[in-house]
């Protein structure tokens, strides 16, 4: 099953519901910079809230579409990183450094918001 | 004639007997800090307890139950009860060999067998309830600790604060980086603050476990700021060649509070109006 993409306005809209494995991973990667070139969006919002486990692979390729993301010009936000989540990672060591995270995704549409004004 | 009944029977000599080397012996110095009177009542029912035990075919009965849980709640230090099980020992043991002055060695042998047979059992009765206490208090006090060592407190819509008092090993930091987070997702928190000021030393481990549950914090979508360090924690830290720089620090709670305070776009503004007529009253002169 594909990841489905919502386009609102200039902003995209990506709720994961499904546990990632490697291949969903690199599609749903393919499938939104794909969407980010047709649709022009300037802003993308990846929320998390569902997702319980993360592995180190899944890690690079969600840090991997951020920087992908921003080189054609398009700010992404994590929204919803759950506990667990966010301490499996740095225990891993994957800090997501580069990556801006938002508590939830009206949180995540003002930060969004913010640094596209900053620019 | 059994041992139980032979013990029985010369109960009041094994008593006085008792009674006499308990109070020779070593179980005096504890009078430092009780009273005599009291030593000498708790003997008298030590020992009651014991024959009632003997009497008695079931062994822990309700009268070695009471006194255990009474002796227990006193903090009568367990050294009393083994050494006046030991001293029963030697005081039966002695009566029965008098009892039977033709006693060959196979009897002797016998006789302390049995007289065993019938004191250890009490001996580990009592030494079990001692036990079951430390090991009630030891988890009701690891509890307490528990929950006095990583709370979280919501101080205003967006800003909460952790304050760390004593210090920190991986266990403990694995339960603040738990309540932290899990604290951040139920409040709805953007700021943190940690505040270390009751650290007595951060050392690279504690900075570590530090600068992993600010890195957690972030990835969540909240912030969080290190507050309270003391000038000798900053000469700590730099000397060890920790890098904090990736959020920001404060010396003091206050100071970290308006920090949090300037991130979520928050004000605090006095409600004292003498202050606003004085300016009100300056600006009016000046425009005159």
């Amino acid at each position: 099953m594909r990841i489905p993409i919502l386009k609102l306005h200039d902003y995209l809209l990506v709720s994961i519901q499904v546990e990632l494995d490697d291949q969903s991973a690199m599609e749903f990667q393919e499938d939104l910079l794909k969407k980010i070139h047709n649709s022009g969006a300037t802003g993308v919002v990846i929320d998390l809230t569902s997702v319980e486990v993360i592995d180190s692979f899944i890690a690079k390729v969600l840090g991997d579409v951020v920087s992908m993301a921003d080189l054609m010009g398009a700010k992404v936000v994590f929204t919803g990183v759950q506990p667990a989540v966010s301490m499996t990672l740095i225990e891993l060591g994957i800090y997501l450094k580069e990556v801006p995270t938002a508590l939830d995704l009206e949180q995540g549409l003002i930060k969004l918001r913010q640094e596209l004004e900053e620019k | 004639m059994s041992m139980k009944a032979q013990l029985i029977n010369n109960k009041q000599e094994i008593l006085e007997q008792w009674l006499e080397e308990v109070e020779n012996k070593e179980l005096m110095h504890y009078s430092k800090t009780i009273s005599e009177d009291l030593i000498g009542r708790t003997n008298n029912e030590l020992i009651d307890t014991i024959f009632i035990a003997l009497e008695n075919e079931t062994g822990a009965n309700d009268e070695l139950q009471q006194f255990a849980e009474k002796i227990v709640n006193l903090g009568w230090p367990i050294g009393y009860i083994t050494e006046g099980m030991q001293v029963f020992r030697s005081v039966s043991i002695k009566t029965i060999l008098e009892k039977n002055s033709d006693a060959n060695k196979d009897y002797f042998l016998n006789v302390m067998d049995e007289v065993n047979q019938i004191v250890d059992p009490i001996k580990t009765y009592l030494i079990n309830q001692y036990s079951t206490n430390w090991d009630n208090i030891v988890s009701l006090q690891k509890l307490a600790l528990e929950e006095l060592s990583a709370p979280l407190i919501p101080v205003m819509d967006d800003i909460t604060v952790m304050p760390l008092v004593g210090t920190i090993d991986t266990d403990r930091a694995k339960l603040i980086m738990e309540n932290l987070l899990s604290g951040i997702v139920k409040h709805r928190t953007d700021v943190v603050l940690i505040d270390i000021t009751g650290v007595p030393v951060v050392d690279t481990m504690v900075a570590h476990h530090i600068i992993q549950a600010a890195e957690a914090v972030r990835l969540l979508g909240a912030t969080c700021i290190l507050v309270g360090i003391r000038p000798e924690i900053a000469q700590t830290i730099v000397n060890l060649g920790i890098d904090l720089s990736n959020f920001p620090t404060k010396s003091s709670l206050s100071k970290g509070f308006q920090t949090a305070l300037q991130m979520t776009d928050k004000h605090i503004i006095s409600s004292n109006k003498d202050g606003q007529n004085l300016e009100q009253i300056m600006e009016a002169i000046e425009k005159e």
